[in-house]
């Protein structure tokens, strides 16, 4: 898909913003601090109506204003030409799609899909399981409504029964109760992630590979709790553990304590990769994301780069572009204007909250 | 405005689904728009506060004794459909399609709202069941975790040398909706609770 138009209202520390894009190549120039991420938040927002660096969608919508509008118009490989508006306020959004109310999410999700890359994103392979479990669900349930159903029931009977545990005193009939509801949607959301991990891993050793020649295979691993995709077994597995989780006051094992692996040249990559690999390791894996995102939904991603170009030296940046294909659009923000050997960029300048169209002096760069 | 009209206005703000403002309209309305409606409403509160309690046998609503739907003879006292709430059995009712009879829960497990067993209307639905009158337990809890969570444990809860059915109200589409609209979760429950038809 391509993004034609977008147009924001009370987003972020944008007013009121038009920008219309021709081409596939858009680069936003400016200062920290202007607005840049912001836009690509918004367009990134699309996907899954959440956003790639905030948890509650209340910190997207303009300081003293009661409602935030994202409505963009793009061309779509199934759909056609589409109109979506999305209107954030602070008790809810509202999602309309060529004029037509879309109240089920699992009517909406799949169908816009985006990538973003930033310079956050090292934390997936140095930072916390939390942080790649959260990447992890949000790039399954991007794709398939019903992952996000398990794990919403996951998630629900886990809070019950830590609950339980937490106020302690809880009868083994009451702890089983929820134990029965949480088995299942445990042992849906391994088999889910395993397979959603395969495929991603597949096609993130093949990105690595095109960043980095050096003979050393990247590998992506799903690293589950408990690998036994069965209800029975781990039905199971929670009436076994009852005693030590009634002491620890809460579940200590399940799919919420899963995690994935990085590794270069079969060494975990967290310990062992150096800066550069563990850079590669983490572009490989957005890139590894839109290929999925492709495969599955049919629908060619829109990448949002979020300054991440400033930070690879001049021969990965080669490499990176080589490995996204002309096809795909490629909103990136920097701040100063991309090399002139990356070919023709359309050019707007940010400057607080504000986006200009070619701006007078970098014409000549560009 | 004064103490005793800000009480009030407090009061009515408690009651579900009234903000400030309505909760401020209402008080406006019954003490000088409408003062006629107040004692009339009074006396009404007053009187349904002393008169309805729970039916002893399945917890809906009744005036003295058994309620309306335990009362009438005509029901099949050996099919009993456990609802989490009184609108749950009123919506059934409406349905015209069960000629047995409820119990009302009155809420269902949910230990992150503080809800565990001793605060659900189960003592008595065990007691009916050790009557051996009930052949049929029709659980119409909703889909969610903590209804399924409460399904299986009054399934835990029932005697071992129970001769009583126990069955789960079906999800799926709506009537006279197409397979084009469901959306795909709804979709997998309807396939998997799918029948057979011959």
């Amino acid at each position: 898909m391509r993004l034609r138009k977008l147009n924001l209202r009370h987003f972020r520390n944008v007013d009121l913003a038009t920008l219309d894009f021709s081409g596939r190549r858009q680069f936003l120039t400016g200062a920290n601090g202007q607005g840049k991420t912001n836009l690509l938040e918004a367009a990134g927002f699309l996907t899954a109506l959440r956003s790639f660096r905030a948890t509650d969608n209340r910190l997207l919508i303009g300081q003293g204003q009661a409602v935030a509008a994202i409505a963009c118009e793009l061309e779509h490989e199934r759909l056609g030409d589409t109109r979506v508006t999305i209107k954030l306020r602070p008790d809810g959004k509202e999602l309309w799609c060529d004029q037509e109310r879309v109240t089920r999410l699992a009517d909406y999700l799949g169908k816009f899909p985006t990538v973003v890359f930033s310079s956050q994103d090292l934390q997936l392979v140095r930072g916390s399981p939390a942080g790649r479990r959260r990447w992890l669900d949000l790039t399954l349930a991007a794709m398939d409504a019903s992952y996000l159903r398990a794990l919403q029931t996951y998630t629900k009977a886990l809070a019950g029964r830590n609950s339980l545990l937490k106020r302690g005193g809880a009868s083994d009939q009451e702890l089983s109760a929820f134990e029965q509801v949480l088995a299942p949607a445990a042992a849906d959301l391994i088999v889910q992630r395993t397979k959603g991990v395969r495929e991603l891993a597949a096609t993130l050793k093949a990105a690595y590979a095109q960043l980095c020649d050096e003979g050393e295979p990247g590998a992506l691993a799903y690293e589950p709790d408990f690998a036994e995709p069965s209800a029975e077994v781990l039905l199971a597995r929670l009436e076994g553990g009852r005693a030590r989780d009634v002491q620890f006051r809460a579940t200590v094992a399940g799919p919420h304590r899963d995690d994935l692996g990085f590794s270069v040249r079969g060494r975990a990559a967290k310990d062992f990769g150096s800066e550069g690999q563990q850079r590669s390791l983490v572009l490989a894996l957005r890139l590894a994301q839109a290929a999925w995102f492709q495969v599955r939904s049919g629908v060619r991603p829109v990448l949002l780069a979020d300054d991440v170009l400033g930070e690879l030296d001049p021969a990965r940046r080669r490499r990176f572009w080589a490995a996204i294909d002309a096809e795909s659009q490629v909103i990136a923000t920097g701040t100063k204007p991309p090399d002139a050997e990356l070919g023709a960029w359309q050019l707007f300048a940010v400057a607080d909250g504000t986006f200009l169209e070619n701006p007078p002096d970098m014409e000549a760069k560009a | 405005m004064t103490p005793a009209f800000e009480k009030l206005q407090k009061q009515l703000k408690q009651l579900p689904g009234l903000g400030y403002r309505s909760s401020e309209r209402i008080a406006l309305h019954l003490l000088v728009e409408k003062p006629g409606q107040l004692p009339v409403l009074v006396e009404a509160l007053q009187q349904a506060a002393l008169a309805v309690k729970r039916c002893p046998r399945c917890g809906n609503l009744a005036e003295g004794g058994l309620c309306a739907i335990c009362a009438d003879e005509r029901r099949d006292a050996g099919v009993v459909c456990v609802v989490e709430h009184v609108p749950d059995l009123v919506a059934v009712e409406r349905s015209a399609a069960f000629r047995g009879v409820y119990h009302v829960l009155h809420g269902k497990l949910s230990p992150i709202n503080g809800v565990g067993p001793d605060d659900l209307n189960l003592k008595s639905l065990l007691a009916r069941l050790a009557t051996g009158e009930v052949r049929e337990l029709i659980l119409a809890l909703s889909n969610d975790v903590e209804g399924e969570a409460t399904c299986h444990y009054l399934t835990q809860h029932l005697p071992a040398d129970r001769a009583v059915k126990i069955t789960r109200i079906g999800f799926g589409l709506p009537s006279g909706g197409g397979v084009l609209y469901a959306d795909s979760v709804t979709l997998k429950s309807a396939l998997e609770g799918r029948r057979d038809y011959s």
